[in-house]
């Protein structure tokens, strides 16, 4: 406080009103963004123990004795949804360790070698992933079916692979940039072939930038709708899709069921974001702001 | 940088054979689609720009046109908007920042299907939480399920709240990125926070600003979910979306030509966009290469 304002006495008390005052209206607005975002969420979680009758209480209790019948019931009552969630595991897992393989390699490429070929396909990497996916499910339609891929996890995992691996390269491209160039030349020297390059060099100082796309992988594989509604139809169909089905049929005493379904699907992944934020905010900035 | 060899161009081929096989392909079968009539168990018959016609000639295909142009205005502009503020909030000083950070990114780790059903049962008119709470404060029945311009302010609210920590993120990380010396010298010659606001830390985030606006519109454009789970595009057709509208001619009625040509509408429109975005990043691309 050494400029001329403060000196006088009562803008000083001024000041520190206004400072009082811009510290609540700070705290109030963090109120708010917790609220904002997390009271949905919290609303389905706390719905998902409450007995049946309480659940649509107005207004809600928010201190009240927890239940698990409904947990038990999902087991015994909604038989399909375990086999669904099973499904979206295996979905998401195929696709992000595809993801991974393929934007590792061509993420190293991408970073260490030049060529004409290279730089303008770079465009094309970006400029592909702005196309609407709907409009590639039509002609794969009758593809898929024609394969016998149709209702299967490998047409989701190739699907949620592809529509990331552009990105993930380019996050790829970004961390193995900031690796020197002296550490794979030397290795060169020591007589490494490419491969042990990458693997033994480069891999291990780019491992931030792997989570970084595993985690959008998994994430958008774990939670996505609309390839899941039309490529699968039973055997492959993952837990969102089980989910908006039971969501439109649902009546009377089955909220607390769907509701212990959702928190069953929706805790693991969201913990996992919550954990990884630093991951998450380094890929964010590297595959985008970057470019 | 090394030559391209033989072992490089192989370590590019899973990338490449992914794109080509899964998108660049399809995008331009489609195109080949769009001018032939098609439908399940049918051969293509040739008919030329007969399905843009259709297409162009429906009010069904220009109400979801202009409902797709409204919400996705509306979700980018009130989401940058918000961004902003918290960006701003957050780089003046935030405690337990970890936890902070959490608490914001829980709507990204949601899928689209959750997030409709959560909201869906607070705002449903009489029994959700948020819809009586409406309600009791007077301002009639919140009974979006008949009106489609609530229906389609709900889908603007869930899409908000969905893709809200992306774009805070983006532009808090073009904020932080700003030198602390310019707010030093700021404070020296006496500014008030309203102005380093104005004067430092809008006009230094708009790169960030300008990315994560192109970036949410391309993606914003694709809206299908929220609508097709909240409304089905109903009461009669009117709360469509362009993604929903392909969907229901190509899925529901079996017509792959129309939905076609639907489809290279929305890439030709997703391209316009997209065009900015890839000559800006173009030109950062050249200026890193010097």
């Amino acid at each position: 406080m050494t400029d001329a304002a403060s000196i006088v006495l009562p803008n000083m008390a001024a000041r520190r009103v206004a400072g009082t005052v811009r510290a609540i209206v700070r705290t109030l607005l963090f109120v708010l963004i917790i609220v904002w975002s997390a009271f949905p969420i919290l609303y389905v979680v706390l719905s998902s123990f409450k007995q049946q009758k309480e659940i649509f209480k107005y207004p809600p209790d928010i201190i009240f004795t927890p239940t698990f019948e409904h947990y038990m019931a999902l087991a015994t009552k909604w038989t399909g949804f375990f086999p669904t969630m099973a499904n979206s595991l295996i979905v998401a897992v195929g696709a992000t360790l595809l993801a991974c393989a393929a934007s590792i390699l061509s993420g190293f490429v991408y970073s260490r070698y030049a060529n004409r070929f290279l730089a303008g396909s770079v465009l094309y990497l970006i400029a592909i992933r702005l196309l609407p996916p709907i409009v590639v499910t039509l002609p794969l339609f009758p593809v898929v079916d024609a394969l016998k891929l149709s209702d299967t996890h490998i047409v989701l995992i190739v699907l949620y692979a592809t529509f990331w691996v552009s990105l993930c390269t380019m996050i790829m491209k970004t961390f193995i940039d900031k690796i020197p160039r002296t550490l794979d030349e030397a290795a060169v020297v020591d007589g490494a072939t490419t491969m042990q390059t990458l693997f033994r060099v480069i891999m291990p100082l780019a491992l931030q930038g792997v989570a970084a796309c595993a985690i959008f992988v998994f994430v958008f594989s774990w939670n996505e709708y609309l390839f899941a509604l039309i490529f699968t139809t039973q055997h492959a169909k993952t837990a969102p899709l089980i989910i908006s089905e039971v969501m439109d049929a649902v009546s009377g005493t089955n909220w607390g069921v769907l509701f212990a379904g959702v928190t069953v699907q929706l805790l693991p992944v969201t913990l996992l974001v919550m954990l990884a934020q630093r991951f998450l905010i380094a890929g964010l900035t590297a595959g985008s702001v970057k470019g | 940088m090394r030559r391209l060899n033989p072992a490089a161009i192989l370590m590019l081929v899973p990338t490449h054979l992914l794109l080509l096989v899964v998108i660049a392909l399809p995008s331009i079968y489609v195109f080949w689609l769009s001018l032939n009539e098609s439908t399940y168990g049918s051969d293509l018959t040739f008919v030329g720009l007969d399905n843009y016609v259709t297409v162009l000639t429906s009010s069904y295909f220009w109400r979801a046109a202009l409902n797709t142009l409204i919400v996705v205005n509306a979700v980018v502009y009130i989401e940058l908007l918000i961004a902003i503020g918290m960006a701003a909030l957050f780089l003046g000083g935030v405690r337990y920042p970890k936890i902070m950070f959490a608490i914001v990114l829980m709507p990204y780790a949601i899928s689209e299907v959750v997030g409709v059903l959560v909201w869906k049962i607070m705002l449903n008119s009489g029994s959700g939480v948020l819809a009586r709470t409406i309600e009791s404060l007077g301002f009639g029945m919140f009974n979006w399920s008949v009106s489609p311009p609530l229906a389609l302010s709900v889908v603007t609210l869930i899409s908000i709240w969905h893709h809200l920590p992306f774009t805070f993120l983006l532009i808090y990380a073009g904020m932080l990125a700003i030198p602390k010396s310019l707010y030093e010298a700021a404070r020296i010659d006496g500014a008030t926070p309203w102005q380093e606001f104005w004067r430092i830390t809008l006009p230094l985030t708009i790169p960030a600003i300008l990315i994560s606006l192109i970036f949410r519109f391309v993606f914003a454009f694709r809206l299908f979910s929220e609508v097709w789970l909240l409304t089905a595009g109903g009461p009669a057709r009117l709360t469509e979306v362009l993604a929903v509208y392909l969907y229901q001619s190509g899925f529901k009625y079996g017509e792959f030509g129309t939905a076609s040509a639907t489809g290279w509408l929305m890439v030709i429109g997703s391209l316009g966009v997209a065009s900015i975005y890839l000559w800006a990043m173009h030109r950062r691309m050249l200026k890193g290469n010097d």
